[in-house]
């Protein structure tokens, strides 16, 4: 439905502009000085990650912003919720490969989303995207932890403006293609902004584990009390029979 | 005994259940709307999806996570053409249909009609139907492969008893006692004519969502199961499949044991093998609870136990799932460890179901007995 078939890094280009020759490229970014703040809310196995990103007031209306998250295994992003909420949240999610919704963490693999807000006007600013994510079950520790550790990088902020060819005097900046829009229909090239960051450290959450030191306590505990449950209604039955 | 005019009563009775149902649908739309937490449950959107994918020439199993028949599909696609609440009434009527169902037994059966209403005002199907979940389909069906069978309907009995093996497995333990009374032909012929018709319009992959994945599935999430901490922890190693069959054996030998000793009465052991699959099931959610509460009007006429000693079994039964939520909730809402408190929680409730059954079997009296007691 919504996949992502190519993603490309573009390093710095040395084109020259197209059309009159007389714009200056991507004159924007020059005093532009976007940030990038990231927070993590809620506890347990159901959280949600709240990116809010100010554009700075010399940012023309037209620029569009793209946000890029790629997410460890240890979690979920559910397509289907993330589709529910799009309408209510203003925004809509591109997933790069399938999810599986019921897979403990070590069978499956990392993913990327990339968000965009749906807005027909100018991107708010500033921009605040909440996204649910959900812990997977992790395998068993053995070595008597209870908790294992999951981080989450933060997300890559990237802008696109239809006036701006972004091809020359990028730095600190790089050009990075990716899709224009969430229908995945088209490419664009753009701006990745570099260290828009306010946060200090990434993201991290613990997640509980099972204890596989007590694996044999636990089955043996199991099979001994079905067991006698089973053994006592079977008599209870045969007690009780009808006649 | 009570005595009653229930025809009164059930010109009420009928209409007050269907009303209050539709005003659980009506306000579940307002909840979902204006609220964080959503009423509706998460598999009401699984089928609706699941049924576009079908108004849209594609497969259901195209919906991650579809595990139903197509069957189910195929009726919700008015969600999709005419409005998004129409499963729901759909699940509603099935409900008041369970009810309608209990009582016409009941009056077979002799007994006393009123009882139907713990189904009819039960907040929990009520409840479990307004969310948009489908186990009234099925509660349905089963009902109504019992009253077919007493009233010895019996190709209609096959046919709906086929349905409703189709729609989920669990009444395939009813296979034993139900074949005695079918004969051969159309026990075959209701069990694979469904399935047969599904095979051919979806493949290898309807077998697969339908049936295959439930028998194997080896769901390490918590749950109320007893064994879920087990195959938690076992779920990669060497022991893994030995220890799925031992957990197998006390459901298989429960099953053989109660159709043997109880098989002159359907509904009873009806009941008993969906209380006893249930309660030793590898996987136990609580909607798998409505599978038996479904026919437990059927066997409470012909409970001796007092009314006081029927609230403290009640009780005991929610006390058993409180003690169960409440650990389950500190691991997935707060993030707390609370792995071993819900593996002794499991245990525990299991303990108690053993208990309530054991009550029941020991203070059950048939309709034989009852007879016999009346000629002494």
């Amino acid at each position: 439905m919504l996949f992502l078939t190519k993603y490309i890094s573009v390093g710095m280009w040395n084109m020259h502009m197209k059309g009159n020759g007389d714009q200056e490229p991507c004159f924007f970014l020059k005093g532009l000085q976007p940030s990038l703040y990231v927070e993590l809310s809620h506890k347990g196995f159901h959280r949600e990650v709240v990116t809010t990103v100010e554009l700075g007031s010399e940012t023309p209306a037209d620029v569009r912003a793209l946000l890029v998250y790629r997410w460890p295994r240890d979690v979920y992003v559910d397509p289907y919720q993330v589709a529910s909420l799009s309408h209510q949240r203003g925004w809509q999610m591109l997933f790069n490969t399938a999810i599986d919704l019921e897979e403990p963490a070590h069978r499956t693999s990392e993913f990327s989303t990339y968000v965009f807000p749906s807005h027909a006007g100018p991107t708010p600013n500033p921009l605040k995207v909440t996204i649910p994510i959900h812990g997977r079950y992790h395998k068993p520790s053995f070595d008597g932890k209870t908790f294992t550790p999951v981080h989450i990088e933060l997300p890559e902020l990237l802008l696109w403006t239809k006036k701006c060819t972004p091809f020359q005097r990028l730095e600190p900046h790089t050009v990075l293609d990716a899709p224009c829009t969430a229908s995945n229909t088209s490419i664009c090239s753009w701006v990745k902004i570099q260290n828009p960051n306010k946060n200090s450290v990434p993201m991290s959450l613990h997640l509980p584990v099972g204890d596989g030191s007590t694996v044999r306590l636990i089955s043996t505990g199991t099979l001994v009390v079905t067991l006698i449950c089973c053994v006592v209604l079977c008599h209870s039955m045969l007690k009780h029979q009808l006649r | 005994m009570y005595s009653f005019t229930p025809e009164i009563k059930v010109c009420v009775l009928f209409p007050v259940s269907f009303v209050v149902r539709l005003a659980l649908v009506v306000y579940g739309d307002y909840q979902d709307r204006n609220m964080v937490v959503k009423y509706t449950d998460i598999d009401y959107h699984v089928f609706t999806d699941a049924a576009r994918f079908i108004t849209e020439g594609q497969s259901p199993y195209n919906r991650s996570t579809y595990r139903y028949t197509p069957l189910l599909a195929w009726l919700l696609t008015p969600n999709i053409y005419l409005t998004v609440v129409f499963g729901k009434l759909l699940f509603i009527v099935c409900d008041v249909l369970s009810g309608l169902l209990i009582y016409k037994l009941l009056c077979l059966r002799g007994t006393a009609r009123y009882v139907s209403s713990l189904w009819l005002l039960n907040p929990l199907p009520m409840g479990v139907s307004s969310r948009g979940n489908a186990e009234s389909i099925l509660s349905a069906l089963v009902l109504g492969t019992l009253l077919c069978m007493e009233v010895r309907r019996l190709t209609w009995a096959a046919a709906l008893y086929g349905l409703s093996v189709h729609m989920k497995i669990y009444p395939v333990t009813y296979a034993l006692p139900i074949a005695l009374s079918l004969t051969p032909v159309a026990f075959v012929k209701s069990l694979t004519t469904a399935p047969f018709c599904c095979l051919i319009r979806y493949g290898w992959v309807f077998l697969h969502e339908t049936y295959f994945y439930h028998l194997t599935r080896r769901d390490i999430r918590h749950n109320f199961s007893p064994y879920f901490y087990m195959l938690y922890l076992t779920a990669d190693s060497r022991w893994s499949q030995a220890l799925g069959l031992a957990a197998f054996l006390p459901q298989l030998i429960l099953l053989l044991v109660s159709s043997w000793t109880f098989h002159p009465d359907l509904a009873f052991t009806c009941f008993l093998h969906t209380a006893v699959f249930v309660s030793f099931n590898k996987v136990c959610t609580s909607q798998y609870f409505m599978w038996y509460l479904s026919l437990l009007p059927l066997v409470i006429p012909h409970l001796t136990l007092s009314v006081k000693q029927g609230l403290g079994l009640l009780l005991l039964w929610f006390a058993g799932q409180a003690v169960w939520l409440a650990p389950a909730y500190f691991l997935e809402f707060e993030g707390y460890n609370t792995f071993f408190l819900i593996w002794l929680a499991g245990l525990f409730f299991l303990v108690i179901n053993s208990f309530i059954l054991v009550q029941i079997i020991a203070h059950y009296r048939s309709r034989k007995s009852l007879d016999r007691q009346k000629a002494e």
